[in-house]
This record gives structure tokens, sequence and C-alpha cells, in this order.
């Protein structure tokens, strides 16, 4: 099909990785930028929410045209989800109130793993946190990988294609609506630091000390910003998994769904939604280029250039942490209504004391 | 249960149980590291991950090279791990340090320090494959090692004294060089007051490269005895670092003993307590891993200090 054909398929690939890890970033800065929150376990999150689209509405799914879905929908996962295929490609409707569900299942079930998480964890401080935080995402892989009831074990299973009843626009479809979902994802991150609670949530970062002077819960805050951006880590999972059509424990390892993120926003600057954004631009570019003359590189080199990418990472996280921490755009003060606005308040007050 | 029975049993269960306490040692080894990273430096070090693969690959490499006996190579890697630690310590931490950075900077970039490391290995690693034609991407051998002993049958191998009693001779070593060396005490002013030996004349960058140094020193001696007991790849490091980061939280990050014992128990827990239990629930030999992290996760909700919190709430 023209539509994946050379440079069409790269242009697709870069869009994709970027909405994807846009949503995994902003999540990320919700609660590393803005909250100060040592978040070394994204990956939690975000296997949670591929795990909501395979294990829990791939199930669902096969309800619906009949399937089993105990240990069968595991041991003949392969003819289910093409039956399952086959039905949604004449069902728009069933597809989309699927997809929904989807999205519903893996933001909910992100928020609950997110406060799962974040109670226990919550009162810990800095590098503790961190490795507590980052022992639970591995203990969750550990065990997702393990046993096959859930998602597979090592096999993994494939996820249904709810855009499947598109026909030939298929790709096109997912792609839009994981843009769209990337875009609205991205008013939110915006709305929340430029909300009451994104200031609260700021103030802690800054000092503890002086938001419990003022009467705040800072752990409440702290949950707060753990269970939102958790909830928006597993839509990342959960879009890729429908966007690759597989659900795996292995994919989501340390270094993807963990480290790069961190890596992202420490470009971008942390605590500023666009530069995060421009963050993840920069490094999804420059990561893409590296795979797409992988053979011109390797023949040049007599090594893969896979690792080029790990020393790309490194050196930028450690170059930016001693030359410029607070990243390409640094976060400015956050305005809560427009110039314009500002200026017809000014003039009002004016009217009423002349 | 007769006696031949019995016998079967210890026989079969006899390399399981020494093959555990090598391996908890070498962890244990690491944990030290960690440790004293953290303790001197607060620095959550995660270029240990990369260490321990440089020297589980430099011995692998030499032992390759030159084909003798795997143990005189480690104290080779361990220097060479170590001298990683000191350019670390001198290229990025020093700096931070400098300006007080938060605990969580200095971590991330020891993971930027982490991927450069991982990098370099696997470009020596393909490059050896390419250019020479070595099949050294997985290491899938436990290197050839001496026997000692054989007892009922089983064969006592060289790696299950020398792990444990290596984790001893560093243990007693780096006492008796905190508290009998001018110094090592210097070191300990510098780890418990920066400001106030800094005063008194004590250089503490020196001190603190210098403690960089040991702990890559002890990374790279512990990757180097995981290829007696282990197969792995270049990421062996990264795949073992939560349970080097789990023994040295067990063991409460102030002092090398602690995190010496906290990484035994981590070793032992994750061989040990999934061996056992896989007799009643067969299911569980798969998810040892998690054994020690839901330990340490235990440890820092139940007693935030550790081991070393124990043990010197009982010599005050």
């Amino acid at each position: 099909m023209a539509l994946e054909s050379g440079l069409t398929y790269i242009l697709m690939n870069i869009i994709l990785n970027f909405s994807i890890y846009l949503i995994l970033s902003l999540s990320l800065n919700i609660e590393v930028g803005f909250t100060g929150i040592p978040q070394f376990g994204r990956l939690t999150a975000a296997l949670v929410g591929s795990i909501a689209v395979g294990g829990v509405i791939g199930r669902v799914a096969a309800t619906l045209i009949g399937a089993p879905t105990g240990s069968e929908f595991i041991s003949y996962n392969a003819p289910i989800i093409t039956q399952i295929n086959n039905y949604l490609s004449t069902h728009a409707i069933a597809s989309i109130t699927l997809l929904v569900l989807a999205i519903l299942t893996a933001v909910l079930l992100g928020a609950l793993i997110g406060l799962l998480t974040a109670l226990p964890a919550i009162r810990l401080k800095e590098s503790y946190l961190g490795i507590t935080l980052l022992s639970f995402g591995e203990i969750l892989r550990t065990i997702t990988y393990n046993s096959p009831e859930i998602i597979g074990g090592t096999l993994g299973i494939a996820a249904p294609s709810f855009f499947s009843f598109t026909g030939a626009y298929e790709s096109f479809a997912v792609m839009l609506f994981i843009v769209l979902m990337a875009i609205f994802c991205y008013l939110i991150a915006e709305r929340i630091s430029k909300s009451p609670l994104g200031r609260v949530m700021r103030a802690v970062r800054d000092s503890e000390l002086a938001s419990q002077v003022y009467g705040r819960d800072i752990m409440i805050v702290r949950i707060y910003a753990i269970v939102i951006g958790s909830s928006m880590a597993a839509l990342a999972g959960a879009l890729y998994s429908i966007f690759t059509k597989s659900v795996r424990a292995d994919i989501f390892t340390r270094y993807s769904w963990t480290f790069l993120p961190w890596a992202y926003i420490m470009l971008g600057g942390v605590g500023n939604n666009l530069g995060v954004a421009l963050g993840v631009i920069i490094l999804t570019i420059a990561r893409s280029t590296i795979s797409i003359y992988k053979y011109e590189i390797s023949e040049l080199i007599p090594i893969d250039p896979v690792w080029l990418e790990y020393i790309l990472i490194g050196m930028v996280i450690i170059l930016l942490t001693l030359f410029r921490p607070q990243g390409i755009l640094p976060e400015k003060p956050v305005t809560t209504v427009s110039k314009k606005e500002l200026e017809d308040i000014k003039r009002k007050v004016a009217s009423f004391t002349s | 249960m007769t006696k031949s029975l019995r016998r079967g049993v210890e026989s079969s269960m006899l390399p399981i149980v020494l093959t555990s306490i090598a391996y908890a040692s070498i962890l244990a080894i690491g944990c030290a590291a960690i440790t004293l990273w953290y303790a001197s430096t607060r620095v959550f070090n995660f270029a240990h991950a990369s260490m321990v693969s440089w020297g589980f690959y430099i011995t692998f490499i030499l032992y390759k090279l030159f084909d003798s006996s795997p143990y005189l190579f480690m104290p080779i890697a361990a220097l060479i791990t170590g001298l990683f630690g000191i350019a670390i310590y001198v290229s990025v931490i020093r700096r931070l340090i400098q300006v007080k950075a938060s605990e969580i900077t200095l971590m991330m970039v020891t993971l930027g320090a982490d991927f450069v490391l991982f990098a370099f290995l696997n470009v020596v690693i393909d490059y050896l494959a390419n250019v020479y034609r070595w099949d050294i991407r997985s290491v899938n051998i436990v290197l050839k090692d001496v026997t000692i002993a054989t007892i009922y049958g089983v064969t006592i191998k060289g790696v299950y004294l020398v792990a444990p009693f290596s984790a001893l001779a560093f243990l007693i070593s780096i006492y008796m060089f905190l508290n009998m060396t001018s110094t090592g005490i210097a070191m300990r002013a510098s780890i418990e007051n920066p400001e106030l030996s800094s005063i008194l004349g004590i250089n503490t960058d020196k001190i603190y490269a210098l403690a960089w140094f040991i702990g890559g020193l002890l990374a790279g001696f512990s990757g180097g005895l995981l290829t007696m007991i282990t197969q792995g790849t270049s990421s062996i490091g990264s795949d073992l670092i939560v349970l080097y980061f789990a023994g040295s939280i067990v063991g409460g990050l102030q002092n090398i003993l602690g995190g010496l014992l906290g990484g035994l128990l981590v070793g032992l827990s994750e061989r040990l307590i999934p061996y056992y239990l896989s007799a009643v629930f067969p299911w569980i030999y798969s998810y040892r891993f998690a054994v020690p992290l839901i330990m340490l996760v235990a440890t820092l909700l139940l007693y935030p200090r550790g081991l070393a919190g124990l043990v010197e709430r009982r010599w005050r």
C-alpha cells in the first residue's frame, strides 16, 4: 500500500513515537516536574494500561463473540483474536465502544495502580522513594512476565485491532486517534499546570515546610500527582498496545518506559510542558535517524548502532545535568489568566476608583 | 527415610545451598560498593550495573585470551572498574556535589554514566565479534573452575569458597582500613561531617575519589565472580542492579557491614526461599526475582534504616 511505503512509513513512525512518548513524558512531568516525586517506576502504570487493553478488553471482546475467556483465551489466543478482528471489521459501533471502554479501563486501572503504589511509598524521601517505585515496577513486570494467566507471560498475546472497520485507512485512523489523544493529554497537562492544583504541586516541590505552614496536606498533593500521572502513563501504554496490536510484558523495559521519558523531560525542561514536547521531538527524531541510517553507520564502524543511541541518551543526561539543569526551555512562572483579561480587570478597577 | 535416600537428598541439596551462598556473597560484595558510595557522597549509583557487566566481561575476555584460571583476572577487572569509579567521580559527581545537587540529580547523572559505560562495553563486544569473529555477545558457559573436594559425590567448586571468603576478606580489610589507617579515619570523618573535616585539613575531594575507586573495585570484582556461577550477556549488571539496590537498602546504607549483610540476606532469600517453597508451591520458582524486591519494600516501610539501624541501636 502506498501509505506504508518509504518516507510515509518513516514519518508515521516518528509521529506515533512522538505522540506516545509525549503522553508518557507529560505524565512523568506532572510527577517529577511539578511535584518533585522521583518516579523511577513509570513502566508500572504503562504496563497496567497495556494489560487493560489486552488482558481485560481482549477478554470482553472474546465474550462478545462467544469465545472462551479463561486459560483457553491465552492458549488459543491467535485464532480467537483473528475471530474478534473479523467480527470488529464489520461492526463499527462495537469497535468504537470497545475502544472507548479500553481507554477508560486503562485510565482507571492506571489511577488505581498509582494509588496502590503511592499509599505505601509516599512517606519515603528522595532516593528511597525512587528505588521503591522502581522496585514496584520490577515486581509487576516479573509477575506479568512469569504468569501466563494475565497477558500470556513470556509469549504475550495479541490485542484486538479496534480500527479494522476503517478498512484500508486503518493505520491512518490509528495514527490520527493517537495524535488526538496526545493533544488532549497536552491540554490536560497545561490545564493542571495553570490550575490551583498545579500551583500547590509546585509549592510542595519547592518547599514542603512552607506549603504545610499554609495548611496544605502534602501527602494528598503527592498522591494526586502520582494518580494523575499514572493514569496518563497507563493511557500511553494502552495506546502503544493498540498501535502495535500486541501485549507483552517484556516490551515494558526500564530503559524505554522509565529512563527515556526522564531524558526527554530533562532535555526539554523539567516542569515546562512545552519544553517537554520539544525534548520529545528532538530525541525522537535523533533516535529515528540512528535507526534509519543503521546500515550506513554499521558499514562505517563495525558496531551495532543501537549503542550509539545509548551513548547519545547518556551524554544528553550527563551534559544537561552539568551545564544546563533547567533544560532547553526553562520553567516559567505560570499565568492563570490571559494578558488581555488582566488588562480588562485593571481597567475595571481603575474605573471603580476614579 | 533410609540412610542412602537421605544422603541422596542431601547431596542434591548441597550444591544448591553452596551456590546460593556463593551467589549471595557475590551480591554482598556489590552491595558493599553501593553502600560505600551512598554513605560517602549520597549517590545512589546506577552505573554500578555496567561496572558489574564490565567486570564480568573483562574476566571472561581475559580468560578466553590467556586460558588460565579465571580468578587471576578478577583483580585486573576490578582495578579497571575502580578506575571507572574515579572517572565518574572526577568528571561529574565532584562538580555536582560542589553545587549541592539533589540526590535525584546525582542519581540521574549516574544513570547517564551507566548508559555510556554500557554502550562502550557493547561496542567492545561488537568489535571483537565482528573483527575477530569471537562469539561473545552472550557468555553461555560458566567458566571452568577448580575442584577443591568431593563430598558424597558433590564436587565442591572453587567459587563456593572463594566468594564467601573474598566477601569476608573485603569486610576485614575495609574495616582495618577505616579504623587503623589515617586515610581510613579521614574517610570516616569526611563521611560523617564533610565541612568539619575539610576545616581540619582533610582533602575530602581525594577521600571521595578513593571511595569511588574502592566502590568500583568491589563492583568489578562482584561482576568477575559472577562468571563462575552464571551465564549472562552485557546486561547482566542491569538485570541484577535492583537486587543490589535491594540488598544495600535492606542493609541500611549506613556502613559496609550492613551492606554486606543485606546483600547476603537478599541473595539467600532469592535462591533458597523459593527453592524450599517450590516443594509446596511449584509455581513460585519463576517469581523468585520478586522475593528480594518485596523484602526491600517491606524493609523500607517497616524499618527504613535497615539492618544497620538495628546494629547501631544495640551498640549505642
